[in-house]
């Protein structure tokens, strides 16, 4: 028997979740954001489903699509498991366009980190609790969010000045527990100061 | 910057940013890292120099246009990239492919594994300082050029792979070709591992640096050649077969250290292992069609077209509409060289897709670089970020 | 006639000739490889190609060191402030090639992130079509940009980079006057008119004089 069918029972009980009706040809679930972080804990740690891979961070835009009643935007979790190769779930949240808030995972898995980031930065999804929330494919000066469906492909948006990684960096040395006494500052130099290099102190 | 460390030192550390165009980073990914003296105390990874927008130029076209956009994914193993993309879409079709263009697709998958397989170790060595083991593995890899060219036209961007088939049948010849590119391959590694297995240079600079633990690996996402090399032994084509890759006689090639020696060193076990299959693929390969028989999925034929109607209808439709794809959402994961290629589709029915979001394999890999490097010497970032295989394509989309 | 002139020993030359000779056959390429076109120029530099056929064989990854700036690739938005960076560090004189469609003019990636041509930020010298334009054809680039080296001149960009100098004293020295009539001025209020006949003897002895 597929193991879907014995794990969606106890999902469904558990955590109310649906079963995707768009999901004809592997297994999805449709969870409400409030029980997301609960229903991932369970079904990496819990011994009949063992989804100890997220593969992926999905997010989707609705906008215009034909026959679609509901929220805008949804974020989708691909998950596999290793110990039992083969089982794949997917985990559906919709988000609406008010709110635009769903938990981090980031925690639970550490690649959710950047994979929560670029849901952001191509969605403008924010994740809740997420320890750093910055652009991750676009640059700084971006605005707007290239892949909703009203973004048009073709506004082109010019860099002036260039991505500074600095702040990013005294934050990894304080996760680390280093304590920066001294900040630098991390400029652009101009012609004559090129020798000088783009750090400050 | 002045730090004081968790144990109460305090320290100078020098920031320094390594990329986005550097020798050593092959494409365009940048670090930033803060030394102390040689040793990298902290670094952060940017990305995104590469971001080209594959997923909303594939929202603008129909099913078909997106293929030549997966070849410069990963650019080094193009036609995978097709096939992994035509797999997950005939998937929503639920349709059997005729026999040959299985056993095609699997030849043309193992040989494209060879070949991105022989970049990345070349790339490495030549990070390393062994130009003559870039030479030795650029040498096959020319000949499969040779190949891909015959067959599709073109030498990188190759495009072959189309939804329901393949864009043409072999040429006269292939599998001679084919056979002499294994012999060639096999040649070459036995010089590459002349040259690497016990020198002591490549040992000192590979063994013991940038080591993964397993559980730590499936943490990250890591798949591929880069998970086996911690000794997780996971591979779709075995535990989630298709186009009978159970029924070749193959092996798993893991690793136990998962250090770069082991992700080198299983990256050049997994040629032998592809050229195996690749051999038992040629003895299979039977002459046949290589396109499903449906018009509305394939294309009908030239030949076809100019005679009837109904075909040169569907020759129109399916070129000015597009593949009509079932509703639904769906993610299919495919064993490409540098792990798992997934791509979640979703359609709303017309022949567009609605989106196309790419699971790349090195995305994961390059998230855990981090953890890869602090602690370690600059130089074997280097090292380590050759060995995890970064490919911009993918990495950025 | 010195003796070895007279064997044949010697031969005559313009200046041009020889400094382009020299500069043709040694083209060190900066490879700014970004994508699928970087592996194509890759195979250039192997064995069945051979770049340094050609005298590029050794490729510099600083650009204070190269000659020819070698785009191969697409060039995003967040990319176009380092690629000038770089072309702006580069030394006189310096070339630039366009490689493959992405580089020329965007290439089939018509989309908000990528720059529609590099042309947009810097120069460009060659362009090479073809997505990934193949090794031959990058070879043909090579050729094509050897034969505008060499139809350049040495001595009449010396003469360019001359002018700029001689500019820049003229208008330093312009300067320079305007300065010492302000001074000299100031200096002529400030003391008795018998001293002032003194110090205008004093400036005139500058050479500057004439122009005033
Ligand atoms: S021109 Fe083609 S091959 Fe070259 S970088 Fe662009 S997409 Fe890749």
């Amino acid at each position: 028997m597929n193991f879907f069918e014995t794990l969606f029972p106890v999902l469904e009980t558990k955590f109310n979740v649906e079963k995707d009706a768009s999901a004809h040809w592997d297994h999805s679930v449709i969870a409400k954001a409030s029980v997301l972080r609960d229903l991932i804990i369970f079904l990496r740690d819990d011994e009949s489903s063992k989804m100890e891979m997220l593969l992926d961070v999905v997010g989707i835009d609705y906008l215009g699509f034909q026959d679609y009643e509901g929220p805008r935007f949804a974020v989708e979790y691909v998950f596999k498991s290793i110990s039992h190769p083969g089982r794949r779930v997917r985990v559906k949240v919709f988000v609406s366009e008010q709110d635009l808030e769903v938990p981090t995972i980031s925690d639970l898995y550490p690649i959710a980190n950047w994979q929560e980031r670029e849901v952001y930065d191509q969605y403008g999804i924010l994740f809740k609790d997420h320890p750093d929330l910055r652009r991750i494919l676009n640059h700084v000066e971006f605005e707007g969010h290239p892949l909703r469906k009203d973004y048009p492909a073709h506004r082109r948006q010019w860099l002036s000045t260039n991505d500074f990684l600095l702040p990013a960096l005294e934050k990894r040395l304080e996760s680390k527990g280093y304590k920066v006494v001294q900040h630098s500052k991390e400029v652009l130099p101009n012609e004559d100061e090129y020798l000088t290099g783009s750090i400050q102190e | 910057m002045k730090v004081i460390a968790p144990n109460g030192d305090k320290l100078n550390l020098m920031p320094l940013n390594v990329g986005p165009s550097h020798g050593a980073t092959h494409g365009c990914l940048r670090y930033f890292c803060a030394l102390d003296g040689e040793s990298i105390v902290a670094t952060v990874g940017e990305i995104g120099y590469l971001h080209r927008g594959f997923e909303k130029m594939a929202e603008r076209g129909t099913w078909q246009q997106v293929v030549p956009y997966t070849d410069r994914l990963n650019y080094c193993s193009a036609m995978m990239n097709n096939i992994a993309y035509c797999r997950a879409v005939e998937n929503m079709f639920q349709m059997e492919l005729p026999e040959r263009t299985k056993i095609l697709r699997v030849i043309i998958n193992e040989l494209s594994r060879m070949a991105d397989h022989c970049i990345c170790v070349a790339a490495a060595a030549q990070d390393l300082g062994s130009t003559t083991g870039f030479f030795y593995l650029f040498d096959s890899r020319e000949m499969m050029m040779v190949i891909w060219e015959k067959l599709t036209g073109a030498r990188l961007t190759n495009s072959y792979s189309r939804i329901g088939g393949l864009y043409r049948d072999t040429y006269d010849g292939f599998e001679e070709d084919v056979l002499a590119v294994c012999k060639q391959a096999e040649k070459n590694l036995r010089d590459v591992h002349a040259c690497f297995d016990r020198n002591r240079i490549f040992l000192d600079r590979t063994v013991g640096i940038g080591a993964m633990k397993p559980e730590r690996a499936i943490q990250w996402g890591w798949t591929g050649p880069c998970l086996r090399a911690t000794g997780v032994a996971s591979d779709l084509r075995k535990d989630e077969p298709y186009y009978d890759y159970e029924t070749y006689d193959w092996n798993v090639v893991t690793g136990t250290a998962g250090d770069v020696y082991d992700r080198l060193m299983v990256r050049l076990a997994e040629i032998e292992e592809s050229i195996k299959i690749v051999r038992q693929a040629l003895k299979r390969l039977t002459p046949g069609p290589i396109d499903i028989m449906d018009p509305r999925i394939r294309v009908p034929s030239h030949a076809l077209a100019y005679q009837d109607i109904e075909s040169l209808i569907g020759r129109f439709k399916s070129v000015y509409e597009g593949v009509r794809v079932p509703a639904g959402e769906y993610y299919c994961g495919s064993e490409a060289a540098n792990g798992e290629l997934g791509f979640t589709l979703v359609s709303d029915g017309s022949g567009k897709p609605w989106r196309v979001k790419v699971r790349p394999p090195c995305f994961t890999q390059f998230a855990a670089f981090q953890e890869l490097v602090e602690g370690s010497m600059l130089t074997d970032s280097v090292a380590t970020l050759s060995s995890i295989n970064i490919i911009a394509g993918e990495l950025d989309r | 006639m010195t003796p070895e002139a007279r064997e044949g020993n010697i031969f005559t030359s313009s200046l041009d000739f020889l400094v382009n000779w020299g500069r043709k056959n040694s083209l060190w390429p900066f490879p700014y490889g970004t994508a699928c076109c970087a592996i194509e120029f890759m195979s250039t530099e192997t064995a069945r190609y051979d770049l340094s056929r050609i005298g590029s064989e050794y490729v510099r990854f600083t650009p204070r060191q190269s000659d020819v700036l070698l785009v191969a690739g697409t060039i995003t938005y967040k990319q176009a402030p380092i690629l000038k960076r770089i072309y702006e560090q580069m030394a006189e004189p310096r070339w630039v090639i366009a490689m493959g469609a992405c580089a020329c003019s965007g290439g089939f990636y018509d989309c908000y992130c990528t720059v529609p041509g590099i042309d947009h930020i810097i120069p460009v010298d060659v362009y090479i079509g073809g997505c990934p334009p193949r090794p031959e054809s990058f070879f043909d680039a090579m050729f094509d940009l050897q034969k505008k080296v060499e139809d350049e001149s040495y001595m009449k960009q010396r003469a360019e980079r001359l002018k700029d100098q001689i500019e820049d004293i003229k208008r330093k020295s312009k300067e320079c006057r305007e300065d010492l009539i302000l001074r000299k001025n100031e200096a002529c209020e400030m003391v008795s008119n018998t001293v002032r006949s003194k110090v205008n003897d004093v400036l005139d002895v500058f050479p500057f004089k004439k122009g005033r």
